[in-house]
């Protein structure tokens, strides 16, 4: 059975691998078409996917008996320019970011609101895409402790498109 | 058999394992440096200067360590270079997962991070592969390596 190199033999080898498989990786990038620049010129696209917002929270159709009544609250999680623009006569808007979750504070005004309004269902809608903001904003609310939350399947589209105008 | 040369018999699918496993890490990102300096920004730990030359560099590396490992050529060298690499790797998984990133690893592929993000199974898997480098490091003896052939072929060397 062999012996063992020395640990400074293994060093040195080390240093030399390291330094010899630079040389050659520096030299192949170089040669290669789609070699990288040696020092980026601009910074990385790094988009880092915020955390899923969970719970289950249930989808309603756009004709549902939950629209039509006086116990729901409606939430719009459209941008503002598409509220202004059309939304449902009682909804308040909470625009959904897929960026930043929404801000504490104005979870707390929305809780408080629902529970001033005596309302026992909370019906979010959103752009009806996929992935559909409404849908989102309302796992968001259950996440965030609000319950008895719903959104309605196709967005605000399929309430215009199903006489809700 | 006495303990050492148990250990060094040991060694023998140890460095195999992790000879395969660095070589196959590495094509990847080989084959796709700009996936994989995207990977290595992603991390957050580089200067941006520094960002490009890893991703060049640091596969080749892998490369050449685990076709070392795998051949039995300068052994115990590449195992040190491959227990430097998962430090080097534990120390960016355990500041990413400090900061709350939830990004992918880029160990294998360039995925998105539902694909194979990092987690403390992450940490705990590349400990172990830490731990097996420096234990081939520690027991090998040239067993079912090419170093003690090519050294009778040319003993002058």
């Amino acid at each position: 059975m062999s012996t063992q190199p020395p640990l400074p033999t293994v060093l040195r080898d080390a240093l030399l691998v390291t330094a010899t498989v630079s040389a050659v990786a520096l030299a192949v990038n170089a040669a290669r078409p789609d070699g990288l620049p040696l020092v980026a010129g601009t910074a990385y696209e790094t988009l880092v996917p915020c955390p899923e917002p969970g719970g289950e929270v249930a989808g309603i159709a756009s004709e549902d008996e939950a629209l039509r009544s006086k116990r729901s609250f409606f939430v719009d999680a459209r941008p503002p320019a598409d509220y202004r623009d059309w939304h449902l006569p009682a909804a308040v808007n909470v625009p959904f970011d897929w960026l930043d979750p929404t801000p504490a504070q104005v979870l707390d005004r929305l809780a408080r609101d629902v529970a001033a309004s005596r309302a026992t269902r909370v019906v979010v809608y959103g752009d009806g895409g996929r992935p559909d903001s409404g849908e989102y904003l309302a796992k968001e609310l259950f996440r965030r402790g609000i319950r008895h939350v719903s959104f309605v399947v196709g967005g605000a589209p399929a309430l215009r498109g199903g006489g809700r105008k | 058999m006495s303990t050492p040369r148990a250990a060094a018999w040991l060694s023998v699918p140890a460095r195999w394992y992790l000879g395969a496993l660095f070589v196959a890490a590495s094509l990847h990102k080989i084959a796709n440096p700009f996936s994989f300096a995207v990977d290595v920004a992603t991390y957050d730990i580089l200067p941006l200067s520094l960002v490009n030359l890893t991703a060049i560099v640091l596969p080749w590396l892998e490369l050449v360590a685990g076709a070392m490992l795998l051949l039995g050529v300068r052994t115990r060298a590449a195992a040190l270079l491959v227990a430097g690499m998962m430090s080097v790797f534990l120390a960016a998984l355990g500041i990413a997962l400090a900061k709350g990133l939830d990004v992918s690893c880029g160990c294998f592929a360039s995925q998105g991070a539902a694909e194979d993000p990092i987690s403390l199974a992450t940490v705990g898997r590349d400990l172990a592969w830490l731990a097996l480098a420096v234990f081939v490091l520690v027991a090998d003896r040239g067993l079912l390596g090419l170093e003690p052939w090519l050294a009778r072929r040319n003993p002058h060397a």
